[in-house]
C-alpha cells in the first residue's frame, strides 16, 4: 500500500473571504494531495495545529531536569472532533494543490475557521467518501444546490466544464447565496426560470444557472425545487439522458429526489450526517437505505439496512434512500 | 532507546499503545494514517452473536472536550465477522484482540467459543457494559453476575487471554474488578464510557435518539486515571493482573499518567477521530520521556505513582 489514497496533512490558509452573510470561502494550500473527485469531502481540524512533527519540543526541560509540560487542558469552547466539509473545488498551482471549501458559520468549529488569517495552519484529512458519477457523455447534468449544499455543486461544475449542464441554486435570501453574482449580470425575473450566465463559479465553466430566493430578493421567487420542476416541465424532451445532482437541506433533497423519480430521471444525492471518524470506524453516520435483495447481507431478511454516509456515501442514489 | 515492550499476563506486546474497541473499525481502516505494525495491539469493534443494525440516529453528539455515543453495538455479527473480517485480521501486522458483547450468558459463551480457535487472535476483550435482555440489568455492574460471566467465558477460551473491560458506571469499581479477577480474567481494561446525556435546548429534547449515550474523550480522563489507580492499588497489583488503561488519552502525557497510576498498557479511542495516528505518536512521546529520565524499561514506570503515606520511592531525579 504505497500509494496512499487518504492522508493527514497540515494545510496553509491561502484565502479566507466572507462570501455573504454567513458563508466563507476558505482556500487551503498543501504541497500535494491525493486525487479527489466531486462529491468527496475532507475532515478539518477546527482547532490550533498540534506540533505533531516536533515531539521533542513538547517537553521543555528546565535546569533541574523536570519537565514543564505544556499540554493545555480545554477550558473554553473548542471543537474536539474534526468537521467534515465538501470540496468546493481544487486547483493545481505551481506551489502545490489548492483545496477550496465554502462553509457556513453555525457553531464553534466553523466560527474558528472563519477567524483564520492567511498563512495560518490547519490540519486536514482526506479525501473521504465516494463521488458523483458523471452523466453519460451526451447527457445533461442538472445541479441542484440549496444553501450550504451549494459547495459540492461548484466542484462538480468544475469537472463538468464543456459539457451540457445547468445549475439551480437556492437560498432564503440574496445575502445567503455563497456565490459570486456577476456584476452587471441580470438577476432574472422573479416569476420565470431562465438559466443565465450570471454566477461566476458556474459561468466560468460555461454553465448557466437559475438562482432562486424564497423572498425573491434575487432571481426566481420561490423554492429551488419549484424552479427545477418548471424547468423540467418546459424542457421534458431534453431530459432523456439527464442526471440530477443535489445537495442541501434534507427536505429539499427529498423533494428533488421525488421530482426526479416522478420523471424517470436519475438522481444522485449528497447527504450530510453527524460524523466522528469520517472513515467507517465509528458507525455514527448511518442513513437508512433500501436493499434490492432482502436475502443478501447486511441485515439479511430485512428490506432495508443502514449505510455509512462517510464511506458508502455521501453520494447515494435518490431512489435508494429511505432517509 | 528505552524498552517499550510490555507483557500482559504472558501476552507480549512490542509497544504499550493499543486501540479502543469501537473507534478503529475491524482491521485496516486506519492503515493509510499509521504503520499498524507500531501498534501494541489492535482491538476490534464489539462483535455480537447476531448482526446488529445499531440504534436509530442521531448516534453521536460532541460535548465539551468529549463526545457522547449511542451506537447501539452496530456490528456485522459473528458469522460475517468470521467470513469477512477474520481473513483481514490474519494479515494484521500487530497482535489482535477481538471485543465481544452479548445480551445473555449464552450469547457471550457462544461467541467466545467461536473465537478460541482463531489463530489471528491473541486475546478476547469482554464488553460487559450491555444490558441482559432477560432482566435489563447490565452484566458489568453487578459483581456476582460479572464473576459468573467471566468464569463461564473463561472455560471456552483456554487458548486466549481474557480481558474484562470494566464499566465506570458503578458505585465501587474495585468490587467489579475483584469479581472479574475471581472469575478468571487475565487482564483488566478500564474504563468504558460514562452514561451521560446532552439536551437540545431549542427542541427541549435529548440530542441523542437513544436519550443517553456514553461519554468519552479528554473530558473523562481525570476520572479514568483515578479509577485505574483505585483498581491497581485495591485489586490488580496484589492479584498480579495487569491493567490496560483508557479514557480520554490523546497525548503521551496522558498515557504517562495512566501508567504511573498502574496501567501496564494504554488504549486510545476518541483521540483516533482527531488524529488517526495518535497511538504511534503517543508511543514516540513515551520513548522520549523514558530516555529523558534514563528509565530503561517502560514496565519500571507501571504504578510508580507515589501517594501520600507511601514508602518514599527513589524518583529518577531525586
Ligand atoms: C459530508 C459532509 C459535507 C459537508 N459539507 C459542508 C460544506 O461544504 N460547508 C458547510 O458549511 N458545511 C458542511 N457540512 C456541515 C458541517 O460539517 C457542519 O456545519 C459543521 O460540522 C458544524 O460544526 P460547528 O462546530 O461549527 O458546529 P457545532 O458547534 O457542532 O454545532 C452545530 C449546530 O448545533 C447547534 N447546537 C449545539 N449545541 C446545541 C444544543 N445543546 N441544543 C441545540 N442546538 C445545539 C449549534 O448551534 C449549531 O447550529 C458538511 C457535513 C457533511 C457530513
Ligand atoms: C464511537 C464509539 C464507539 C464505541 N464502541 C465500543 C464498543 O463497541 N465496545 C466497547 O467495548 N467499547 C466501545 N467504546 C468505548 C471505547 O472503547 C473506550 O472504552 C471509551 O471510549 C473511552 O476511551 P476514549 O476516551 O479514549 O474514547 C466506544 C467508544 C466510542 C467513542
Ligand atoms: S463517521 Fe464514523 S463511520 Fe461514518
Amino acid at each position: 500500500m504505497n500509494q496512499k489514497q487518504r492522508q493527514q496533512v497540515q494545510a496553509t490558509v491561502l484565502e479566507n473571504r466572507q462570501l455573504c452573510r454567513e458563508h466563507y470561502r476558505l482556500v487551503l494550500g498543501v504541497a500535494d494531495f491525493a486525487q479527489t473527485e466531486p462529491g468527496q469531502f475532507i475532515q478539518v481540524s477546527c482547532r490550533p495545529v498540534e506540533r505533531e512533527d516536533e515531539i521533542s519540543d513538547d517537553l521543555q526541560w528546565d535546569q533541574q531536569g523536570r519537565p514543564e509540560v505544556c499540554g493545555e487542558e480545554l477550558a473554553g469552547r473548542m471543537a474536539l472532533l474534526r468537521r467534515p466539509f465538501s470540496l468546493a473545488g481544487r486547483k493545481q498551482t505551481a506551489d502545490g494543490v489548492e483545496l477550496h471549501l465554502i462553509h457556513r458559520v453555525v457553531g464553534v468549529g466553523t466560527q474558528w475557521l472563519s477567524d483564520l488569517a492567511v498563512g495560518e495552519r490547519v490540519g486536514v484529512l482526506g479525501p473521504l467518501g465516494n463521488r458523483f458519477e458523471l452523466p453519460r457523455p451526451d447527457g445533461m447534468a442538472i445541479l441542484v444546490g440549496g444553501g450550504v449544499g451549494i459547495p459540492p455543486m461548484l466542484y462538480l461544475a468544475q469537472r463538468l466544464a464543456g459539457r451540457k449542464a445547468v445549475a439551480f441554486c437556492g437560498a432564503l435570501t440574496r445575502d445567503l447565496l455563497p456565490m459570486t453574482l456577476l456584476e452587471g449580470g441580470t438577476a432574472g425575473r422573479v416569476d420565470a426560470v431562465e438559466p443565465l450566465l450570471n454566477v461566476e463559479e458556474f459561468s466560468r465553466h460555461g454553465i448557466p444557472a437559475v438562482i432562486s430566493t424564497d423572498d425573491g430578493s434575487f432571481g426566481f421567487r420561490g423554492f429551488v425545487t419549484q424552479a427545477l420542476e418548471r424547468y423540467l416541465d418546459a424542457n421534458a424532451q431534453a431530459m432523456a439522458e439527464a442526471a440530477i445532482y443535489t445537495c442541501g437541506p434534507e427536505g429539499m433533497m427529498k423533494r428533488v429526489a421525488e421530482v426526479a423519480a416522478s420523471r424517470g430521471i436519475e438522481c444522485q444525492v449528497a447527504v450530510e450526517r453527524a460524523m466522528a471518524c469520517g472513515m467507517g470506524t465509528c458507525q455514527s453516520c448511518v442513513i437508512r437505505v433500501r436493499k434490492p435483495d432482502p436475502a443478501v447481507p447486511p441485515m439479511a431478511g430485512k428490506d432495508w439496512c443502514y449505510r455509512l454516509a462517510c464511506t458508502d456515501g455521501p453520494v447515494f442514489k435518490g431512489s435508494d434512500l429511505l432517509w | 532507546m528505552a524498552d517499550l515492550s510490555v507483557e500482559l499476563a504472558g501476552w507480549k506486546l512490542s509497544y504499550p499503545t493499543m486501540t479502543c474497541s469501537g473507534t478503529c473499525g475491524y482491521a485496516f481502516e486506519y492503515a493509510d494514517f499509521m504503520d499498524l505494525s507500531k501498534l501494541g495491539a489492535f482491538v476490534t469493534k464489539s462483535i455480537t452473536r447476531e448482526e446488529r443494525p445499531g440504534n436509530e440516529p442521531s448516534r453521536i453528539v460532541e460535548t465539551r472536550a468529549g463526545m457522547l455515543n449511542a451506537i447501539g453495538l452496530a456490528n456485522v455479527g459473528l458469522d460475517r465477522f468470521l467470513a469477512e473480517k477474520v481473513p483481514l485480521l490474519k494479515k494484521m501486522p500487530c497482535p489482535v484482540a477481538v471485543n465481544v458483547a452479548g445480551h445473555s450468558f449464552e450469547d457471550y459463551v457462544q461467541t467466545c467459543a467461536a473465537m478460541n480457535g482463531l489463530s489471528c487472535l491473541s486475546a478476547v476483550e469482554l464488553n460487559v457494559s450491555c444490558p441482559n435482555v432477560k432482566d435489563g440489568l447490565t452484566f458489568g455492574t453487578h459483581p456476582g453476575r460479572l464473576k459468573e460471566l467471566t468464569a463461564q467465558v473463561k472455560k471456552v477460551l483456554p487458548d486466549k487471554k481474557l480481558i474484562v473491560k470494566l464499566s465506570p458506571n458503578v458505585e465501587d469499581i474495585t468490587a467489579t474488578a475483584r469479581a472479574a479477577v475471581e472469575g478468571g480474567a487475565d487482564i483488566l481494561s478500564l474504563v468504558n464510557t460514562f452514561t451521560a446525556m446532552a439536551v437540545d435546548i431549542h427542541r427541549r429534547r435529548p440530542r441523542l435518539a437513544n436519550v443517553t449515550g456514553g461519554l468519552s474523550g479528554p473530558a473523562i480522563k481525570p476520572i479514568a486515571v483515578h479509577l485505574v489507580s483505585r483498581v491497581y492499588r485495591g485489586v490488580a497489583k496484589n492479584a498480579g493482573v495487569p491493567i490496560i488503561g483508557m479514557g480520554g488519552i490523546q497525548y503521551w502525557q496522558d498515557a504517562v499518567e495512566f501508567i504511573l497510576a498502574g496501567a501496564s498498557a494504554v488504549a486510545v479511542g476518541t483521540a483516533l477521530f482527531v488524529d488517526p495516528a495518535a497511538p504511534v505518536r503517543i508511543c514516540e512521546g513515551l520513548a522520549q520521556y523514558l530516555d529523558k529520565y534514563k528509565i530503561g524499561r517502560l514496565t519500571d514506570l507501571v504504578g510508580a505513582l507515589e501517594l501520600p503515606g507511601d514508602e518514599p520511592r527513589k524518583t529518577p531525579y531525586a
